[in-house]
């Protein structure tokens, strides 16, 4: 009888007699809830202590996860430090959120753009082998082609430029499958019928129609891009020459493995702190609109 | 597309009909039809072109390079100087290299035993997000931040200060709880498993959120069906949720596999990329050892989604 008596706070749970154990599960999931997302918040956390933590505490082994005295001092060291490097550290930061931008994007709209006819138009001769290729990709390590994408990019003469840092990135496998699963999913084929019928051409129907509907998946594909370019350390390093190029994940790698690498811990923590906060803005701005309707859209196999 | 297009006639007829003389119009319409389905062919090939050129400039074209320059000796310092070895590179691989296959079996057995685990967690913590409760938003939210962060940077400092799970773990004092009160044994029990749970939990972000897509794609008829039925909530977990779960089970579990063969912290890959581009220069033998690493882990994907295959369940409905 307890459970008829507030079936608001118990939803999903059949009214039914001799199910007593059920009225606790709410409190179970809490119980189960809270530490997982204690345990998912805590590197976080450490990263931001760390961050001001003063150097005696730095070098303390194995480091305590709380600051006990915190500073700014690390952020002056990080100053000092980013003041020795051959650019100005504004160099790299800037080459760093143009690439990103640029490139996740571009990738967007170019892995949006294939998806559409991939998902819509499926007698599109060709189609079939071009999904086949998505598969296929899907499979490879990066690492695999990477020599030889390096050889395209010297051969296209791409080298030491901001091409090399975004074009190979552009053609994202995992995007294209993401996209082409969210578009036979959640958009309704009725839709872009009603929409060609009004007389929209194909694009207006894309960029009006499919893309709205799809907002969750490309919002997604954002975050994931963004914190992929963000952190690529790899193309900067191997398809750029001159430091004027190089982005501000490279710039942490020169900090941390630098000569005097002890005295630049502070700076390290400060940069990796510094490092992760543009993801985290990225991802705060983003996920609501993500988690909150990817659960109404869904992927399905 | 011709389908469509046949189906779609009668409409614009009518449309047509509606709106002008019948016998002025048909003529033109029927030449106007013939242009629209190449017209749609050509707009479909618009859309689809970039990403394709891109993909064969960037990926297809390299991976055909690569396989072709695993059998050739490449240093990256002359470029131009390229000599046949035939299968000499995958023999030194096997036979000469004492340090690639070490790092080869670690690296699979350690994967190995991972898959499972993140397969097993996500799902649990994709159930979890999934209850109807208050504030479950939040904690959805929450979960994904270790995705966010988990970036290479971050991570490669944490362990590059000796920090493992272990400090952070400590961060909510619990091997001391354990210590105190069971002994240091179970402490160091709880340590480890502290320790794997938060490098699962590292590792989750994206299954998870498959996983709560494809649980919310769950008709909740059947749940209704079931419970009619008298089905307890173990009985609809086994017989309701995972048969309907199974084909994104076995999507998650090519995603997983992936994601863990393919980590930029692997030693194969690490290896790779120190023999191609930081210390060795050896372009050519780093190919084939990426063909081979790409060939195992093609072998182990294959028998997975074979085997899996089998027990996956595909309602009528679904098949897309």
């Amino acid at each position: 009888m307890a459970v008829l008596a507030r079936p608001r706070s118990v939803p999903r749970v059949p009214v039914l007699f001799g199910r007593r154990i059920r009225i606790q599960w709410p409190s179970a999931q809490y119980f189960l809830l809270v530490p997982l997302a204690v345990f998912a918040v805590l590197p976080i956390v450490y990263v931001i202590s760390t961050a001001f933590k003063p150097l005696e505490e730095l070098l303390i082994f194995p480091p305590p996860f709380f600051v006990r005295r915190p500073t700014m001092d690390n952020f002056q060291d990080l100053l000092l430090a980013t003041n020795a490097l051959a650019v100005p550290f504004s160099r790299y930061l800037f080459n760093s959120v143009f690439v990103t931008l640029t490139t996740v994007l571009l990738q967007v709209l170019i892995c949006s753009m294939c998806a559409y006819p991939l998902s819509k138009a499926r007698g599109l001769p060709g189609a079939n082998i071009v999904f086949a290729m998505i598969i296929a990709a899907l499979m490879f390590a990066p690492q695999v082609t990477r020599i030889p994408q390096y050889l395209v990019v010297q051969k296209l003469g791409m080298i030491d430029t901001y091409w090399a840092l975004i074009v190979p990135a552009l053609a994202y496998s995992y995007g294209l499958f993401m996209m082409k699963q969210f578009m036979d999913n959640s958009v309704d084929m009725a839709l872009i019928e009603a929409a060609r019928i009004d007389g929209a051409n194909e694009w207006t129907i894309f960029w009006r129609v499919v893309m709205p509907n799809v907002a969750p998946a490309w919002n997604t594909l954002l975050i994931f891009g963004f914190i992929q370019q963000w952190n690529d350390s790899f193309s900067p390093l191997v398809f750029t020459r001159s430091e004027a190029m190089k982005t501000v994940s490279v710039a942490m790698i020169s900090l941390t493995n630098g000569p005097a690498t002890v005295a630049r811990l502070g700076a390290q923590s400060a940069a990796a702190f510094l490092m992760t906060a543009p993801t985290i803005i990225v991802f705060l701005l983003r996920q609501a609109k993500v988690i909150q309707t990817m659960a109404h859209s869904g992927i399905k196999a | 597309m011709k389908m469509r297009v046949t189906r779609k006639e009668p409409q614009l007829a009518v449309a047509g009909a509606g709106v002008g003389d019948t016998a002025a119009t048909a003529p033109v319409r029927r030449r106007r039809r013939m242009t629209l389905s190449v017209q749609r062919t050509l707009e479909g090939y618009f859309f689809v072109s970039p990403w394709v050129l891109g993909f064969i400039v960037f990926l297809a074209w390299p991976l055909f390079q690569s396989f072709f320059l695993s059998f050739h000796e490449l240093q990256a310092t002359s470029l131009s100087d390229l000599k046949f070895r035939g299968i000499d590179n995958y023999k030194e691989a096997f036979f000469i290299d004492a340090r690639f296959l070490p790092r080869l079996r670690d690296t699979l057995q350690q994967n190995l035993l991972d898959v499972p685990v993140i397969m097993i967690f996500s799902l649990f913590s994709a159930i979890l997000a999934n209850q109807k409760i208050k504030g479950v938003m939040g904690f959805r939210a929450v979960f994904f931040l270790p995705l966010v962060i988990g970036s290479a940077q971050v991570i490669q400092q944490l362990f590059s200060q000796g920090v493992g799970g272990a400090v952070l773990s400590r961060g909510v004092n619990v091997q001391e709880l354990a210590f105190q009160y069971l002994g240091p044994d179970a402490a160091s029990g709880v340590e480890q498993l502290l320790n794997r749970l938060l490098f699962v939990l590292w590792k989750t972000g994206v299954q998870m959120l498959i996983f709560l897509a494809g649980l919310n794609s769950v008709s909740p008829v059947l749940y209704e069906a079931a419970r009619v039925d008298g089905a307890t909530d173990w009985d609809r977990f086994w017989k309701v949720t995972l048969p309907l779960l199974s084909p994104v089970i076995l999507v998650n579990l090519v995603y997983t596999i992936v994601d863990s063969f393919t980590d930029t912290f692997n030693q194969v890959l690490q290896y790779i990329q120190q023999t191609a581009f930081a210390g060795g220069f050896r372009l050519g033998y780093a190919a084939s050892l990426g063909w081979i690493y790409f060939a195992i882990v093609f072998i182990i994907l294959a028998t997975v989604v074979r085997v899996t295959n089998r027990y996956v369940f595909y309602a009528g409905e679904r098949n897309s």
